[in-house]
């Protein structure tokens, strides 16, 4: 265990989960969208749902959709800071079977018109995990460097994004992958050791077969 | 390898390398986490410096999102400040600084988790009022926040530091634990007096739940920061003074996760049992 999980994070209260979790959720969730955040759906569940008010849950969940992180001093004030940039809030209940206590479904929308699903769990601390991308199950924290790839389920396209990130000399740490349906969408998730060059992120996505990718240099 | 699992194993690489148990934190930081010395450092340094920080930036005019929390740490200061201060200058202290950093958290301002934010203000307390009684520099500080996160590390690798999995003695019990082993250390204590400062802080802490109202990190816990920093305090000097836990620090440890685990769902920060369940609770958001 990391001394700095122990003494740290700096953070706004009240709670490591229902705060500090919720804005690294948004931000994370900010981050994967990769634009600006136009219009939010917060859908919160569970714990998150039922004590989140008086924890400053959906400040913090819109801070991090803003790129605020865990300390910073705004995260009380964000619903006015969203209103200032004219980003859209809309909170409600969220309706999972069995989710992680501490639950928010983010559905984003940014000011290009990109479209994300992002369903987020506060697991303790203010560590988190990333459950489900646009419906398929995926499960990673956000800490290291993230590739998330989303690809026809057709032959080759592991190998391609694994050939890249080893010509660009990035170590692979954790490698998950998921899909619909056979022959359907797939998501690829590699968390890496390194950051990933732009150029081998650019690389991917004019391969044919590869739907989106999403790059996110870690928290 | 500088690596440690227990409080015994962590005594066994003080005494066979002739370090301070700070030392030995650090070096198994930079070994595990891959961390240079100056990073290390560093990163502890900036820890200390925000919980300074937050000490300085507490607003007693300043309240909670259920409109009920803040302000008692302007209560204390007054009392304290008004020479009626029955326990010392330097317990008033810890006991104001504790209150207004639980306040502080509760309000959306900005603290450090150590090891959680609803236990924000034991370690802190203690320290801070600490380098101010005996005018110490931030250097020596740092040392003190290396065995507190030692202590912290082996706590939680060996039971817990969430109320939600452990109870409040996880919380405010770590926080009390660490921050004893941190001041015996500040008052030149040996490692075993370190650690056995740390089993009698945390050994005073168990069974201790966390049933907080409407489940907010506001009742019991803003003012449970205060006790459990004055916990931290009285445990020190009884190891200074040579008083010897019967209990090592790892059984103490080891008793903790045995009570966390046999302690109901609704003791365990669900909001549904003890305090939180009572007919003040009901009337808590109403006033």
């Amino acid at each position: 265990m990391d001394i700095f999980d122990i003494v740290g994070p700096i953070m706004v209260g009240p709670s490591s989960s229902h705060t500090a979790g919720a804005v690294r959720i948004g931000y994370i969730g900010g981050k994967l969208l990769g634009e600006p955040v136009k219009k939010a759906q917060i859908l919160l569940y569970g714990s998150f749902l039922a004590t989140g008010e008086g924890h400053g849950t959906k400040k913090a969940i819109v801070a991090g959709l803003l790129g605020m992180e865990p300390d910073d001093y705004r995260i009380s004030d964000s619903f006015n800071i969203a209103k200032e940039k004219d980003m859209k809030i809309e909170f409600g209940e969220a309706k999972l079977n069995e989710g992680h206590p501490n639950s928010a479904l983010l559905r984003l929308e940014g000011i290009n018109g990109n479209k994300i699903e992002v369903l987020g769990q506060s697991i303790g601390g203010s560590r988190i995990n990333i459950a489900q991308i646009d419906g398929i199950d995926t499960n990673f924290s956000g800490e290291c460097p993230t590739l998330i790839v989303h690809n026809m389920d057709q032959p080759g396209h592991v190998s391609e994004v694994t050939s890249m990130l080893a010509h660009k000399s990035v170590n692979i740490a954790t490698m998950q992958l998921y899909r619909s349906a056979k022959g359907g969408n797939a998501v690829m998730v590699v968390e890496c050791d390194q950051q990933i060059p732009k150029e081998g992120i650019e690389w991917l996505k004019h391969v044919e077969g590869i739907l989106k990718v999403t790059y996110f240099a870690g928290i | 390898m500088f690596y440690y699992h227990t409080l015994k194993e962590l005594e066994d690489l003080v005494n066979e390398n002739k370090l301070e148990v700070w030392q030995v934190v650090e070096q198994s930081d930079m070994e595990e986490n891959g961390r240079t010395k100056e990073q290390s450092y560093e990163k502890m340094l900036n820890m200390y410096l925000a919980m300074k920080e937050a000490d300085k930036n507490y607003n007693g005019n300043l309240k909670s999102a259920s409109k009920r929390a803040g302000g008692d740490g302007e209560k204390i200061h007054r009392y304290n400040v008004a020479n009626k201060n029955i326990c010392g200058k330097f317990i008033g202290n810890v006991m104001e600084k504790a209150i207004k950093m639980g306040e502080s958290n509760a309000c959306m301002r900005r603290i450090v988790a150590a090891p959680t934010a609803g236990a924000c203000g034991v370690l802190p307390a203690v320290l801070i009022s600490y380098q101010e009684e005996y005018n110490l520099s931030n250097d020596e500080m740092v040392k003190a926040m290396y065995v507190a996160a030692g202590i912290g590390k082996v706590i939680a690798e060996n039971a817990f530091i969430a109320g939600a999995a452990g109870g409040c003695q996880a919380e405010i019990g770590s926080a009390s634990a660490m921050a004893a082993g941190a001041l015996a250390f500040l008052q030149k204590g040996t490692v075993k007096q370190i650690v056995n400062a740390t089993a009698l802080s945390l050994k005073n802490m168990l069974g201790l739940t966390c049933d907080p109202v409407k489940g907010l990190v506001e009742v019991p816990c803003i003012k449970r920061n205060s006790y459990g920093a004055v916990n931290a305090v009285t445990s020190a000097q009884l190891a200074m003074a040579g008083i010897e836990s019967a209990i090592t620090p790892d059984d103490v440890i080891d008793s903790m996760r045995r009570i966390g685990n046999s302690m109901p769902a609704c003791l365990k920060e669900t909001g549904t049992g003890g305090l939180a369940v009572t007919e003040s609770a009901n009337k808590y958001l109403e006033k």
